[in-house]
């Protein structure tokens, strides 16, 4: 018996080792360029353990000249400015399509799923002529605007699967004691599903602030780009900065793993639920 | 009988309130996405630069068909998903497997499992370069230690390996997705059976092929439609790593659209390849949907 128990360990550690150095070999490669001097970079033949790790390149992406804490604020202001007007329009939508019953819900649920099926690159063009008609390129807003089409399907999608996991009795003993319908979402299911808000909020932001094409293709001046855009400034023509291009590359992670730590168990309730209820 | 009444009375309210709740929604989607394929269809008739506007009607339909692009465009989107699904199904299967044995650290193990899907789509491109660079990677470097080649290979520019290359670290970044989908799975498969099939003398592999994946089968029916639908189009890997090179031989569907819209603004031609990718992912999916659905029902 306790052998078989030694020998339940030994595998489960075993395969679990083999998965996660394949799992964690590219944050190691990662962290290991980032605290690399340039003299440890391009040594020949490469190794993964800096020999003498250092924060210069910490140091450079944030130094003289570098653009990386502006291109920082422009990913914030447009990835936040994204998640709230979606958060806004999403919360009153999704609990629509959630609870109350009015003809062809089905039909515009299906159009919700329908947005998903198109690369964002089959409307980009139209849209990038919109902007360009409208003088809206090279604007924040454009970027905002263009994070709207993928994010707001999204947004009412998770949030209608939260707004579905609340007992519908609750809002109907409060129209029965005199509330509106507007009053019981407000008072009663919206503190409801706070947490819900919450992990949906962050999904949006997430998936806003790593946004690559629209953000490559909308900003044209060096002041407005964010940061997955920016990270190009230390790839030139013939040569990579790969020390400081990691640095950055480690800093842009940050905020979205601190956030994923903390909102785990929401963020993978918003995303199984669904398809867990089929 | 109380509440029903107030249900009742509240019935036409309900149909206002419906209309006023999920209206700006319904908005922004006609405004930002509907519209926009609407024109992207429109722009398929026409022959559109950044100076001059040409209608050519459906003749250009004919001119995509003969496409010399098509073909290996189409071919590569097929292969870059198919691959990247099977494996990221298989993978993503067997890691959720093993992370729902009870052992110590496991919560530990399954936040770390899922940072690659979490690392920023471009970040993840940049690091997957630096792997297979020729000098500065890695991966050559251990693989000439292994005695496995001699020379340092660039993997990401020979015609051969390039989308493959780009293809395993699609496959790194997304199986964690299926992970938490089956992990999320495995929760809601009733122990009861387990039990039922001990007591019929099932080993572990039987209960696996008889219990887990028969109660699982919603669920991977959903996960393998929607990371089908993403891989196709997804466009960062590829861009950041290769490009769409060497030589054009590595571009899918997503890439040659944004290649032909902004490196060359010919912006119908990108409109066309652009609607071919919805229609044949629209296609396959009322494909996938309908033939899933008949086989659950005849179960």
């Amino acid at each position: 018996m306790k052998r078989k128990i030694v020998g339940y360990y030994f595998i489960t550690y075993l395969l679990l080792a083999i998965l996660l150095i394949f799992v964690l070999f590219p944050f190691a490669v990662m962290l290991s360029m980032s605290l690399k001097a340039p003299d440890e970079q391009f040594t020949s033949p490469p190794y993964l353990i800096p020999h003498r790790p250092n924060l210069e390149n910490y140091f450079h992406v944030f130094g003289q000249g570098s653009m990386f804490a502006r291109y920082f604020m422009n990913s914030l202001l447009v990835a936040s400015g994204a998640t709230f007007i979606v958060l806004g329009v999403a919360i009153f939508s999704s609990y629509g399509y959630a609870r109350l019953l009015f003809p062809g819900r089905g039909f515009f649920l299906a159009l919700i799923l329908l947005s998903q099926l198109f690369p964002l690159a089959a409307i980009i063009v139209p849209l990038y002529r919109i902007m360009g008609a409208t003088k809206l390129i090279d604007s924040y807003i454009s970027l905002i605007i263009g994070y709207l089409t993928f994010s707001v399907p999204v947004g009412v999608w998770f949030l209608r699967g939260f707004f579905l996991s609340i007992p519908q009795e609750l809002e109907e003993a409060a129209m029965i004691d005199g509330c509106s319908r507007f009053q019981a979402f407000i008072r009663i299911v919206v503190p409801l599903v706070r947490p819900g808000i919450g992990a949906t909020a962050a999904y949006l932001f997430f998936i806003t602030w790593q946004e690559f094409m629209f953000a490559l293709t909308f900003i044209t001046s060096e002041s407005k780009r964010t940061l997955p855009v920016g990270i190009f400034d230390f790839v030139g023509q013939y040569e990579t900065n790969w020390g400081n291009l990691m640095a950055a590359s480690v800093l842009i992670c940050i905020p979205v793993f601190v956030l994923f730590l903390f909102l785990q168990q929401q963020l993978v309730g918003g995303l199984t639920q669904g398809a867990v209820k089929g | 009988m109380k509440r029903k009444d107030v249900m009742k009375r509240n019935r036409k309210k309900e149909w206002i309130a419906g209309c006023f709740f999920i209206l700006p929604s319904l908005v922004l989607l006609f405004v930002l996405v509907f519209y926009p394929l609407f024109l992207t269809f429109r722009y398929t008739l026409y022959d559109i630069s950044l100076t001059s506007t040409r209608y050519l009607g459906w003749a250009t339909y004919q001119r995509l068909f003969a496409h010399r692009m098509l073909p290996l465009i189409f071919r590569n989107s097929l292969v870059w998903t198919i691959v990247v699904v099977v494996f990221q199904f298989l993978l993503g299967l067997s890691s959720a497997l093993l992370l729902n044995r009870s052992f110590p650290g496991r919560g530990l193990a399954r936040g770390l499992v899922i940072l690659p899907w979490v690392m920023p789509g471009v970040i993840a491109g940049m690091v997957w370069r630096l792997i297979y660079d020729p000098q500065l990677g890695l991966l050559n470097h251990y693989l000439r230690q292994l005695g496995i080649i001699a020379q340092p290979f660039t993997w990401l520019s020979h015609p051969k390996t390039a989308l493959y290359a780009v293809i395993f670290s699609a496959i790194w970044k997304g199986f964690p997705f299926s992970t938490l989908m089956y992990l999320a799975g495995l929760q809601i498969v009733p122990q009861e059976l387990y039990e039922a099939a001990e007591i019929d003398g099932a080993g572990g592999w039987m209960k696996f092929t008889n219990v887990t994946l028969p109660s699982m089968r919603p669920i991977i029916t959903t996960t393998l439609l929607l990371t089908f639908i993403w891989t196709f189009n997804y466009f960062e890997l590829v861009y950041v790593m290769t490009g769409g090179g060497p030589a054009e031989k590595s571009h899918i569907f997503p890439t040659y659209v944004y290649d032909l819209a902004f490196k060359r603004f010919r912006f119908g031609l990108a409109s066309q390849f652009a609607v071919l990718d919805f229609l044949f992912l629209l296609v396959f999916s009322l494909l996938y949907i309908r033939t899933s659905f008949r086989r659950e029902k005849s179960l």
